[in-house]
């Protein structure tokens, strides 16, 4: 049922990864693939926090081991709806860790050589055999994966029949922290003594008599092969086995809408310690009941069933690593926990905890806040921050907050810096430079200016007019505001100022005029005045028109669609975002739907394409002071870049931003 | 920097005096001789000493856009395979053994993605030499924002202080595996001389939209982050031309790595598409 599923370390070393289809196999490696396109759009901008990713049919969770710089990745169809996930995660993730900690660790450690010399012993000294090393790997995660989809199978099944009596919670945690008092042994599988012995022997026979009893009701019938029909190519290897299985009926425990008592549970939680009698054909490898022991609201049910019995393990280790690691798991949840950080301490070092960072967090998030940073946002990146953190090693020396504030910067740095170019100049002239010389007409770069009312809109695009003109190209400005009474007079000022300003670099003016308005006065439909603009400037051989629109409400859906329409008939080349500095909740609603609509509303439209905001103007700059907030608001919502700055009334008040700026004023006290 | 020449310079000042003790009678000839020779020692200690501070670099930087098969080349250096790799979200830094010599070189591979590209200039200090990977397979597709991550490394690169011995720097054209090579070329040489066409050609609009343009001021006043980029300057015509580049030597390899292979052992040498970028490294 999964697509994809690696295990890699953040420098983009996959160490472990299988594709479950042919078409997953296939794009696995491409830029396109699932866990990519998670990196590029969601990981690097900041979006870590979130916990779920969807992309081309495909959803994608993850999940981090900080002091290991690990990422789990899982993708499937998003139509799916896996319950299991993210408990696969944790399971993943708490098993790895465990069996590979050492080899991890020199792993990571080659990744981090600071100065020449030093490491390099350790690099001589490890044979990286990876594909070795991570061999007995592929066994345990498809144990893993089986368990939690029979599991998943099962539940989905009684959920059908009793729907009342299904506590769902326990699906989000592997390891609920109740789970220690109900788990009667702590002592792992290592250590079998006589009576647990006892107790697997009469498991196991309670489960041929299961097996021997004639199934009554379709309702007690357990779908066999719901969990593993679905994984072809992970079972391709076992094809025996898989056979077997398959002739086999489940076996039933025990039934009934009410709780289980202390000796069912504990039966049921020892089923899976290796049954060392010799007459038993292998050992057991349960993992079923191994993943429901920790999540011990599926067995409260009654109706858990211990299955894959004669799914036979080879390796013995196999199953009480599982244990281990999962016994581990709590562990460190308790009292290791503790003892970890006397060590550390010890040792010059300490491992963040959630416990840690919780304070710092919430004191960042208001220090966001009081930058004028949407709280939406200011959550969002700080938990992206924490989340980092969390597990990681930091010198005694430096506190967590100096931690988190670095953190923070470099995250802020990231989801601030542009990944698109914001060269204008260069994106005008390249496409000016390209028309095909032969008897084809040189088509304009078009600009269309959008945003919500009384943003500066008409004077910010009179200053990207006049730095236009300044290098030396002809604007054609097209008044597509015909709506707001007034719109149209003020671009004319605008266009008599800067015709008089208007000189080029050069100083010649040319006899044709730079800077011209095009307006077909109020109440007539924007998308074809804007249609009508572009092909004047064409004939008068303009280079560039910018499109001023009337201001909407993000809200407002007839003017939104009307926007949506001047954009997919006349497909500006950009469509830059006008915005207040001062804006700040509304900062996220506002660009989401503005962005949103226009997505929703062209692409509905005649010629299908797809366009929302290529980038933002954030007006106003000069009355927010220190409290930049918008700026990081803005990006991280649309994930587009801020083109220009506005910062006051002349022509020349037209800056672009600068990043590390931004973060300093933003982290500044 | 000025403390060491000026100690230097008495270092050579002290032998001086005795060699115009020795010379009892003191004509005006050997006095113009000695005086040329100071000079001439004087002259040598003052670049003995600059070569000395000019420092130089122990890294081998990989910079260059995403998917290019940076963190390949660097996995398969390393580990002596090539493991898969996805975008990279942050930097690798590995030491390498260079076989002949005992000395080993560190490998720093910057991820590419743009937002965090920048961050290969943490690592221009050290580097010793930087490599810019292409994937040779799209450039014909990607050419713009490949060109836009160039000039980023090549004004970087020209303007970096004088007190730091320029590293050497290549353009590698990389998984020249998936060109064909032609009955006139070898695939290697194909994808070395699309790359260079390719990336001339857009630098040379980059820097023609640039020439006469009048940018827009940066916030907080000047800094190299905004629209003027420099560093294409060329001797020539003015056209942009790695072989005339302003800025040093740009040398090009083809390259080509097996994904998820272990690289052939040493006697079948010929085969790793690594080998001339290797001997690079090893001349450095
Ligand atoms: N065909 C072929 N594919 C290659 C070669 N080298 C790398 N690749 C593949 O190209 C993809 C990108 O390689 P990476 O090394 O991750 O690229 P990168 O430059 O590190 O990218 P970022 O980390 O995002 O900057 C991976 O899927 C590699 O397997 C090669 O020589 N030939
Ligand atoms: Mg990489």
């Amino acid at each position: 049922m999964l697509d994809h599923c690696s295990i890699s370390h953040r420098g983009g070393i996959v160490l472990w990864s299988r594709s479950f289809t042919p078409a997953a196999e296939q794009t696995a490696s491409s830029s396109s693939s699932p866990v990519n396109s998670l990196i590029r759009d969601a990981l690097i901008e900041g979006r870590n926090a979130e916990n779920k990713y969807e992309k081309d049919g495909y959803a994608v969770k993850w999940t981090f081991v900080n002091n290991l710089e690990l990422i789990f990745v899982v993708a499937y169809q998003r139509i799916l709806q896996l319950t299991y996930v993210d408990e696969l995660l944790e399971a993943l993730k708490a098993l790895f860790v465990q069996l590979f900690q050492p080899f991890l660790s020199t792993f990571v450690a080659s990744l981090h050589v600071s100065s020449t010399g030093k490491v390099a012993a350790v690099n001589t000294a490890t044979t990286w055999d990876f594909t070795k090393i991570f061999e007995k790997w592929d066994r345990l995660f498809d144990d893993v994966l089986r368990g939690l989809e029979n599991k998943a199978a099962q539940e989905r099944k009684s959920r059908l029949k009793h729907t009342s009596i299904h506590p769902e919670t326990a699906i989000d945690t592997i390891l609920p922290s109740d789970a220690d008092d109900v788990v009667p042994s702590d002592s792992g599988a290592t250590t079998v003594d006589e009576e647990q012995i006892a107790r697997n022997v009469q498991a196991l026979k309670n489960r041929l008599k299961a097996r021997g009893r004639p199934i009554a009701g379709g309702r007690r019938r357990l779908e066999a092969g719901s969990g593993r029909d679905s994984l072809p190519t992970s079972d391709s290897d076992t094809p025996t086995k898989q056979k077997s299985k398959k002739s086999k009926t489940k076996a039933q425990r025990k039934w009934g809408d009410e709780a289980p008592t202390e000796s069912d549970m504990a039966s049921l939680d020892f089923s899976y310690v290796d049954v060392p009698s010799p007459n038993t054909p292998a050992k057991v490898a349960d993992v079923t009941a191994l993943v429901d022991q920790s999540s011990l609201g599926i067995v409260k049910d009654g109706i858990y069933e211990v299955k894959d019995w004669e799914f036979a393990s080879t390796s013995e280790s196999s199953s009480s690593v599982l244990t281990q690691a999962l016994h581990k798991g709590k562990e460190e949840k308790s009292s290791a926990g503790l003892l970890s950080n006397v060590f550390a301490r010890l040792t010059g070092s300490k491992v963040l905890t959630q416990d840690d960072l919780k304070p710092v967090l919430e004191g960042m998030k208001q220090h966001l806040m009081k930058k004028n940073v949407a709280k939406e946002i200011a959550d969002k990146v700080c938990e992206g921050v924490s989340e980092s953190l969390v597990g990681k090693k930091v010198g005694s020396f430096q506190s967590t907050s100096s931690a988190f504030r670095q953190a923070l910067s470099s995250s802020l740095t990231q989801i601030l810096t542009p990944k698109t170019s914001t060269d204008l100049l260069l994106s005008i002239r390249t496409k000016l430079s390209s028309h095909f010389p032969s008897s084809q007409q040189r088509e304009p770069y078009s600009i269309t200016f959008v945003g919500v009312n009384g943003v500066g809109k008409s004077t910010n695009l009179s200053k990207v007019c006049f730095w236009l003109v300044q290098n030396g190209l002809r604007v054609l400005i097209a008044a597509c505001d015909t709506f707001r009474s007034g719109a149209v007079e003020q671009l004319r000022v605008h266009v008599r100022n800067l015709s008089m300003l208007g000189v080029g670099p050069n100083g010649a003016t040319d006899s044709k005029g730079r800077v011209e308005l095009y307006e077909k006065g109020y109440g007539k439909d924007a998308a074809g005045i804007a249609k009508e603009a572009i092909s004047f400037a064409r004939d008068n051989d303009f280079d560039v028109v910018l499109i001023d629109t009337a201001g909407r409400m993000q809200d407002n859906e007839p003017l939104m669609r009307a926007l949506a329409k001047l954009v997919s008939t006349n497909n500006p080349d950009k469509i830059l975002f006008v915005g207040e500095a001062l804006v700040g909740n509304e900062a996220v609603d506002q660009l989401k739907k503005f962005d949103r609509a226009l997505r929703d509303f062209s692409s509905a439209s005649g010629t299908g394409k797809e366009r929302g905001i290529d980038g933002m103007i954030v007006t106003k700059w000069d009355t927010v002071d220190d409290k930049v907030g918008a700026a990081l608001s803005m990006t991280y919502v649309t994930g587009q870049p801020i083109v220009f700055v506005g910062c006051g009334q002349t022509y020349t008040d037209l800056r672009q931003l600068r990043v590390s700026n931004v973060v300093q004023a933003i982290l500044s006290d | 920097m000025d403390p060491i020449i000026t100690e230097e310079a008495v270092n050579h000042n002290v032998p001086t005096p005795e060699i115009l003790s020795q010379a009892k009678v003191i004509s005006s000839q050997t006095l113009l001789l000695v005086s040329l020779l100071l000079a001439v020692l004087l002259a040598v200690g003052f670049f003995a000493v600059r070569k000395r501070s000019q420092s130089k670099g122990s890294s081998l930087l990989l910079v260059g856009p995403s998917g290019g098969g940076k963190t390949a080349i660097l996995s398969t250096l390393v580990y002596k395979r090539t493991l898969r790799t996805h975008s990279s979200m942050q930097t690798n830094m590995a030491s390498i053994a260079l076989p002949p010599s005992t000395k080993s070189l560190r490998i720093v591979d910057v991820p590419g993605h743009p937002r965090i590209f920048d961050q290969f200039r943490e690592y221009m200090p050290d580097a010793k030499a930087v490599a810019f990977v292409v994937d040779a397979s799209t450039i014909s597709r990607n050419g713009a924002v490949v060109a836009e991550h160039l000039h980023r490394v090549l004004h970087v690169l020209i303007s970096l202080p004088p007190s730091q011995s320029p590293p050497a720097f290549a353009i590698v054209a990389h998984k020249c595996d998936a060109l064909k090579a032609s009955a006139s070329a070898t695939a290697e040489q194909l994808a070395i001389n699309r790359v260079r066409t390719v990336l001339e050609r857009e630098l040379d609009k980059r820097r023609t939209s640039h020439a006469g343009g009048v940018g827009v001021e940066s916030l907080g006043g000047e800094g190299d982050e905004g629209t003027d980029l420099g560093g294409l300057e060329c001797t020539g015509n003015g056209e942009f031309r790695f072989a005339e580049w302003e800025g040093g030597e740009v040398s090009f390899f083809g390259t080509s790595v097996a994904v998820g292979k272990a690289v052939p052992a040493e006697d079948e040498k010929g085969k790793d598409g690594l080998a001339p970028f290797r001997e690079w490294l090893l001349e450095l």
